[in-house]
This record gives C-alpha cells, structure tokens and sequence, in this order.
C-alpha cells in the first residue's frame, strides 16, 4: 500500500485561495445580480405603467370614435416593443376592442413565458376616462426577456470570473510559494544538513518573514545548544575514552592499551618482517619503599619513576604501567640492537636522579629491565613476554648481587 | 380609405363617392364611426352622426371656455334627429338652435351643422364663422368643397368624417391631435 501523498503546501495555499476568490465572487455575483435585477425590475415596473398611461392617452379618441383600426394601430405605435408581453384594450363593459401580443423568437419564448408568470403575475392597468365617463382600459402584461437578458449575462460574468479566478489562484499560489516556502525549505536544508551530516555549525539565513525569521532564529540557537552540547559529549567521550586506556595515577597506557598495542605490533611484525623490541622494567626495593613510607610515598614513586621513564624514551617509544611497580616499553623501529641498548641506558642514567617522597626523603630507584626482540615466526604475546620476564629477572638477580 | 365593421347592418344604400380627386387645397382626413340603432323614424345614420358630433366636440377647444355649447343646425338637416339631447362626458350641455339656411342668427353659434344645401350656400356659411371660433360640419359635401372642419361621410356600415386640417388651422379653434391619428388613413 502506497502511503498517501500529504498536500504540499503550495496546495493548502492554492486551496484555500481559490475558496475566498469563489466565495468572493460568487458573493459579489449574487448581490449585483439580486440588486441588479431589482432595480431593472422596478424600472420595468414604471416603463409598463407608462406605456399603459401613453396607450390610453393615444388610443383614447380612437375609442370615443369607436375605430378598433385606429386602436389598434395606436397600441401597435406606443406598446409594441422589448418589454411588454400582451396588451388588451377593453371597454367599459369588458369586451375585447383591440389585443396585440409579443411575437415571441428564440430559445428564450419558453422560458420567457414561465418567467413572466413569476414577474409579473398581474397586468398593469391604466383606465381610459372622458369626464367622470369610464369608457375603456387597457391591460399591459409584461415581459420578462430584459431580465432574463441580465441574468444570463450575470451567469456569464460569473463565469468568465471564476475562470480567471482559477488562473489568479494558481498565479498567487506560485508566487507564495517562492517568498514563504522557500525560506522555510532553508530551515528543512539546514535540518536535514545537521542530522545528515552533523554540520551543526550551519545556521537558517533570514529569509524577511517575521515568523519564518522567528522560526529561523529559535532553529539557530537550538542549533548553538546542540553545537555545545556536541563538543562537550565529543570530549567527555574522548576522556572516558583515555581514561580506559591509561592508567590514572601515572598517566601512561595501562595493561589493556599494552595488550592491544602489543597485538598490533606483533601483527605488522610477522606481516612485514620488521622486528620490535619489548622491555620489562620493574622497580627494585620498591616494597621497601611502601613498608617504609607508606603507599603516599610508593604512589610518588610510581609517578616519578613514570615521568622519569617518559623523559627517557624516544618520541617513536611507548611507555606503559602494567601494574604494581611494573613497567614495560615498546621500542619502535631502530636500526641496531645497540640502539636498544641505548635506550635502555638512558633509562639507568635517567633514574640516577633522585626524587622526593612526600615525607621529604629524596631516593633514587633503580629499575631492573628486561629486553625481548620480536622475529621468532609464529610467537604470540605472551611468549614473548615470559621472555622479556625472564631477561628482567635474570636483571633482577644481578643486581641483588650488588647491594645485598 | 379603411373600412371597418362594428355592429354591420346588411345595407343596400350605396355611399356617396369620396371625391378626394382635384381637390388641392385641402388636407383631408377620415375615421369610421360604426352604426348604432336608429329610433323609428330618424335616419338610420342618425346615431352615429350624434356620436360623431359629440365626440368631436369634446376634441375641440374653443379659446374661453363655453358651457353650454351652442349647436345650429343650418338649413334641412336629414340626419340630426338625435343631436338635440346631447350632453358632453364633462357634464356640459349642448343646446341646439334651428338656423335659417341663410345665415341669418348663426352670432351666437358655436358649432355650425351644414345641413342639406347647395356647395355655394355652405361655402358662405363658413367664410361667415371662419376665423371667429366656430366649430363646422358640413353633413352633405360629397365633393369636399364647402371648406367646413369636419365633413361626414357615408358608407352602408359605417359613419365616416373627413377634417380639412387647412379650415381647422383657419378656423380659430384648437383641435386634438389625436383626432387627426384616428383620421389619419384619410390623409
């Protein structure tokens, strides 16, 4: 089932103009048409008692003289004519002297007969007197084709009226439709453009209709509260997002973001050949440190050993906080192994700095590191890292050596 | 000439013949009065003579008006039988008066009935009144000479008059035009 079309609206606009131009002109129609032949119908009314006045006048000597030739060519000269249905002249005792009636002609005789009956339903009588002697009258009925004229041009106006009233909306509608829905098709572009493609920096111009301006200027500052709200959302998210992946009390990558950079790294190392280097770190002693000065003081010196580390590593090296005291670092590409070395190197001298404890105490820690390279064909992660593990104990031991 | 017929009387009586021919001076015009009964002895146009002369005093003006209205009848009349009880639709009275054939006592007239009398008697009646608002019939002038307003004329069925619009404009009198529409098929 097709969904019904819903009107545009050039279509409402269209519709209901062409409802108050009928209802005007139909209005305007009626009225002039009533009042119109209202008027005609008086005047009609005062042209057949005059021409039953000027019949009686003419053919009143005819009547003394008793010539019905002369009566009759009388009322043929006076009455005859647009206007007057039947004359009859009769005299005093009723009996018919002279008649004349409209030859009728056309496709009106029909109904100009009917509608003399309505119009005229009684004769207009004027008397024929001589003295206080009665001697005759004569009887008028008129004729209806004068109105019935006007009517139908009436008709024909209306008509020709409403033909151009059908044009006149059309024109209107089209005219409407380009100073108000264009302005309001601004505002659905911009919508559509914002949800589409989450352009919220677009904004409706004005388009010089106070309530589309009104509409455009509400739009536009609900489009500047989505606009903040976007940006804010956009960097909550991205914190969340960090805050997943680091570690909060050091700021590096914690355990998970190790995992999946390890993956990464192992995955382009067996797809390309290129070898990486992972090291091991933890720090020595540090359980003394946190027996000795409480977990504020291990806490410092996680944070100092991090930014220590930080400022060790190259910009393409990345550090993380796996856990406890124990760090690890990813090595980016190097050329030679002694480039590890190196790194690995300045990490010792770096941790040669002492820092300060909370509790004012300045310590130096020293880390006991383990390197691992990637290469061996189908090794996973956490080979790998048993390996490094194993380098940094093996460190580890060596160093007991020394201060034990 | 128009001939109708209201209240036709099947009538042998031939009418005298209109003669209009050779007469230049005059405008003539003519209506048809139909024949009414007749009372036992008058002439049988004698109703319709008295209806004519009615009628056309009343379609007469005189310039003051006159009541009652002074009719003579000059000389042997044959068809004025009923115009002695005549009375106007205004309610005025006419009076007849019997005039010698001659002329002499028509001063107080105001219509002149010419009665059977030779043209040129006729014609001194009406030179005598013309100009000085007296009415004139003439009920014998078949050939239109006698120079009266108004001259009958006969026809079985019917009464008819001719007016002589040349004496009616000499004659001092005004009369209704629409006499001469009724008179009109004469002209």
């Amino acid at each position: 089932m097709a969904e019904p079309r819903l009107p545009t609206l050039r279509d409402l606009l269209a519709r209901a103009h062409l409802r108050l131009i009928l209802f005007a002109v139909l209005l305007a129609t009626a009225s002039l048409v009533l009042s119109g032949g209202l008027v005609i119908r008086t005047y009609a009314q005062r042209n057949l008692e005059l021409v039953a006045r000027t019949t009686a006048y003419t053919v009143e000597p005819a009547v003394v003289f008793e010539d019905r030739e002369a009566i009759r060519e009388g009322v043929i000269s006076v009455a005859a004519g647009r206007g007057v249905e039947r004359v009859e002249v009769r005299d005093a005792k009723g009996r018919l002297l002279s008649e004349w009636t409209n030859p009728h002609s056309g496709a009106l005789a029909s109904l100009s007969r009917a509608a003399n009956r309505f119009f005229w339903p009684e004769p207009v009588i004027s008397q024929i007197r001589r003295g206080s002697e009665q001697l005759a009258e004569v009887r008028i009925h008129g004729n209806s084709e004068g109105l019935l004229r006007y009517g139908l041009a009436g008709l024909i106006i209306a008509l020709s009226c409403l033909g151009l009233t059908v044009l006149a909306t059309r024109i209107l509608a089209r005219r409407l439709q380009s100073d108000v829905i264009a302005p309001l098709e601004h505002v659905a572009e911009v919508a559509h453009a914002v949800r589409q493609d989450r352009a919220f920096e677009k904004r409706v111009p004005s388009s010089g209709i106070a309530e589309i301006d009104q509409l455009g200027r509400d739009f536009n500052a609900l489009l500047a509260e989505l606009q903040g709200w976007h940006a804010g959302l956009t960097s909550e998210n991205a914190e969340l997002v960090r805050r997943a992946s680091h570690d909060q009390l050091t700021g590096l990558g914690n355990r998970a973001l190790f995992d999946a950079h390890l993956a990464e790294a192992l995955a382009i190392s067996h797809s390309s050949g290129v070898t990486f280097a992972l090291l091991y770190l933890d720090i020595d002693r540090f359980k003394v440190i946190n027996d000795e000065h409480g977990h504020e003081a291990g806490d410092a010196a996680l944070i100092a050993v991090a930014e220590l580390l930080r400022g060790a590593i190259r910009g393409v090296d990345r550090a993380y906080r796996l856990g406890g005291d124990e760090f690890a670092i990813l090595l980016g590409s190097f050329a030679q192994a002694d480039q590890v070395d190196g790194v690995v190197e300045r990490i010792r001298a770096a941790m040669a700095q002492p820092y300060r404890l909370p509790d004012g105490f300045a310590v130096t820690s020293v880390l006991s590191v383990g390197v691992a390279f990637s290469g061996e064909a189908g090794e996973t992660a956490e080979a790998l890292l048993r390996r490094a593990d194993a380098a940094m104990y093996a460190d580890k031991q060596g160093h007991k050596g020394l201060t034990d | 000439m128009r001939r109708f017929s209201l209240l036709a009387l099947p009538l042998l009586v031939a009418t005298a013949p209109s003669a209009m021919a050779g007469h230049t001076l005059s405008l003539l015009a003519m209506a048809d009065m139909p024949l009414g009964g007749s009372a036992a002895g008058d002439s049988r146009y004698a109703g319709a003579v008295a209806r004519t002369v009615r009628a056309v005093i009343e379609y007469t003006r005189w310039p003051s008006p006159i009541d009652p209205v002074v009719l003579c009848i000059a000389g042997p009349a044959q068809h004025a039988a009923q115009l002695a009880s005549l009375r106007l639709s205004d309610g005025r009275r006419v009076e007849r008066r019997n005039v010698a054939a001659s002329g002499a006592g028509i001063g107080g007239c105001h219509v002149l009935y010419l009665g059977q009398m030779p043209v040129g008697q006729q014609r001194a009646l009406t030179g005598a009144v013309r100009g000085r608002g007296v009415l004139t019939i003439a009920e014998a002038d078949p050939g239109n000479t006698s120079e009266a307003m108004f001259t009958l004329t006969y026809k079985p069925d019917s009464l008819s008059f001719r007016l002589n619009i040349d004496a009616v404009s000499r004659s001092g009198l005004k009369v209704d035009p629409r006499v001469l529409r009724v008179a009109q098929g004469g002209l």
